[in-house]
């Protein structure tokens, strides 16, 4: 399949089950949330090394928040309920806790999420202990919320966050002629990407180069760089997959609640990629998978892709 | 479901039992076995169908409605844990006793220990309501639990005594001792105060829509950056009766903390 002349392969991202919750964080003005959000999301681009992926959902107005204040939205990714849990617990009490103004509630609705509902992660009830006494409970209609005297007045966070079973690892491979045609294709579906709810792409900027392969041939890397796609083993790794036109591949990694949700970021990113199409230096558009019989999400290219609009061939 | 309608027939000279006059357990008989139904009267009993006439119409939940006052009928909605109660009158004691679901509504009075010990659910009193609403039985540890009781007049002494949980909002005036030992949850009053309100406050918030005539020697001003959770309270109020459902968040209350003779974490938040 050739959309604007850009050849979509006929293979599939191969996605795994992961463990989500969504934090709404709140402060005073925009510029705090963002700050919090920016510092809690901060060195969580893969659950190799980082013990969860999050980032930034979206921005909040005060209407959607539940104080009534600026906020943003986060998602967070494990491997495990348990790990969530102690992500979750660390990085909003090293940077939400500790950011001037902010308040942290969980930003999933049991009753109306399409995702299967897991166990909740403690919240303001283990970043209570902070208080060291001083600290008051509160339930207002079904909520609780803690609030720890802190230095700018009271850090309000509600008990627990809802978790679900979410999908991780969607991904698309950008393969084009240049740098600069690779980072234009990759800035702009990452852009499309990020106007829809429920996804995060982790990595920075929304990009990942350093694309990776399971194992490696050394026995302490549980994973290893994706030779068939770096450009300088062209002729040299016998699994590349690359000719002599590429110079450049960029991959999106896709984090979403459901996978449908993940399959809609990836048609995006594909409708984006292809508005560029080759003339743009887009030549392929690829998916990282291991065979599929990892992961149990398997997001076939052609399917995406078979309602975008372009000149087929 | 089925609606159950009782319409008093007589009232009896004695104080009657009401603890198995419960919607979801009506709506499983027939009227013949309702009107069968022995009711306990201090020493004595009387059945149903002596006190009422009992008709029968079909509805979304089930549901217990009372036509006529019944003053004399204690402990009405007792252990209600779904369904609706609607007196169409007053009620005796103990109403909405050990409540931890569903809905009563009284639209007249109803007397002493209103919500005793209520654990869930909403009851509201148009009317006004007598002592200990909110509290405990004498001698036991824990007052309400959870739920929202509303009364739209004046109550009686010891307002949420020993409370641990939920709502209690008061549109009217409360008698002395409101919030007496409170252990947490939320009490707002619109009306005046009686003496000692606060008494023993332990943690919990005591919301007052106008300032009172004197402050408790034992609590002290409570400081400032509580605008977050004013926000999140204001916000859950918003639903309720007047004033409370007006409260602006923008427009932060003063806050006093006590009693500092007990644990000292309770907060007297004044809007007026």
């Amino acid at each position: 399949m050739q959309i604007n002349d850009t050849l979509i392969d006929d293979t599939f991202a191969e996605a795994f089950p992961m463990k989500a919750t969504r934090l709404v964080i709140t402060a005073h003005t925009p510029v705090w949330a963002n700050h919090a959000a920016m510092s809690l999301t901060g060195f969580a681009t893969s659950v190799i090394g980082c013990g969860c992926e999050a980032g930034i959902e979206r921005e909040l107005a005060p209407h959607e928040t539940p104080d009534g204040r600026p906020g943003v939205a986060v998602l967070l990714f494990a491997v495990s309920t348990k790990e969530l849990a102690k992500q979750v617990e660390r990085r909003v009490g090293q940077c939400v806790l500790t950011c001037p103004t902010t308040a942290v509630y969980s930003g999933i609705d049991p009753a109306t999420s399409r995702a299967p509902l897991s166990d909740n992660a403690p919240l303001g009830s283990s970043l209570r202990f902070f208080g060291d006494g001083w600290q008051i409970a509160k339930m207002l209609g079904n909520t609780r919320y803690w609030r720890v005297p802190v230095m700018d007045g009271e850090f309000v966070a509600q008990e627990s966050t809802v978790t679900v079973k979410a999908v991780g690892g969607g991904n698309l491979l950008l393969l084009a002629r240049d740098m600069d045609s690779a980072l234009r294709v990759a800035e702009s579906a990452v852009a499309a990407m990020r106007r829809l709810p429920n996804v995060i792409m982790p990595f920075p900027g929304g990009v990942v180069r350093s694309g990776s392969k399971v194992g490696s041939k050394y026995a302490a890397a549980p994973a290893s760089t994706n030779d068939a796609f770096c450009p300088t083993l062209i002729g040299l790794s016998p699994k590349s997959e690359l000719d002599a036109e590429v110079s450049c591949v960029l991959e999106i990694v896709i984090d979403g609640l459901t996978d449908s949700d993940v399959g809609a970021a990836m048609t995006a990113g594909i409708t984006a990629a292809v508005v560029l199409g080759r003339a743009g230096g887009v030549l392929r558009i690829s998916a990282g998978n291991y065979g599929g019989k990892l992961g149990p999400y398997h997001f076939h290219l052609r399917q995406l892709a078979a309602g975008v609009e372009g000149r087929r061939a | 479901m089925r609606t159950t309608t009782l319409r008093v027939r007589s009232a009896p000279g004695c104080r009657v039992g009401a603890e198995q006059l419960l919607p979801t357990g009506l709506a499983a008989l027939t009227v013949a076995e309702i009107a069968r139904i022995v009711l306990p009267a201090g020493n004595e009993t009387c059945a149903v169908g002596d006190l009422f006439d009992i008709s029968r119409t079909e509805g979304d939940v089930a549901a217990l409605v009372i036509e006529g006052e019944v003053q004399w009928l204690d402990r009405l909605g007792a252990n209600l844990a779904e369904g609706r109660i609607d007196v169409q009158g007053s009620t005796g004691n103990h109403t909405g006793f050990r409540m931890a679901g569903g809905e009563l509504r009284v639209s007249g009075h109803a007397g002493d220990f209103t919500g005793c010990q209520m654990s869930g659910g909403r009851l509201t009193v148009d009317g006004n309501s007598g002592e200990f609403a909110a509290g405990p039985l004498p001698g036991d540890m824990e007052g309400m639990t959870g739920g929202t009781l509303t009364i739209r007049g004046n109550t009686g002494a010891r307002l949420g005594d020993r409370m641990r949980r939920g709502l209690v909002l008061v549109g009217g005036d409360v008698g002395e001792c409101a919030a007496s030992r409170l252990v947490a949850g939320t009490i707002g009053i619109a009306g005046k105060l009686g003496p000692h309100y606060g008494y023993g406050m332990r943690r919990g918030t005591l919301l007052l829509a106008h300032a009172p005539a004197h402050m408790p020697p034992t609590f002290t001003a409570g400081g400032h950056g509580f605008d977050v959770f004013w926000s999140l309270m204001v916000r859950s109020l918003a639903a309720e009766i007047a004033p409370f459902s007006t409260l602006k968040a923008s427009t932060l209350p003063r806050r006093y903390t006590g009693d500092l003779a007990v644990d000292g974490r309770g907060e007297l938040l004044i809007v007026g």
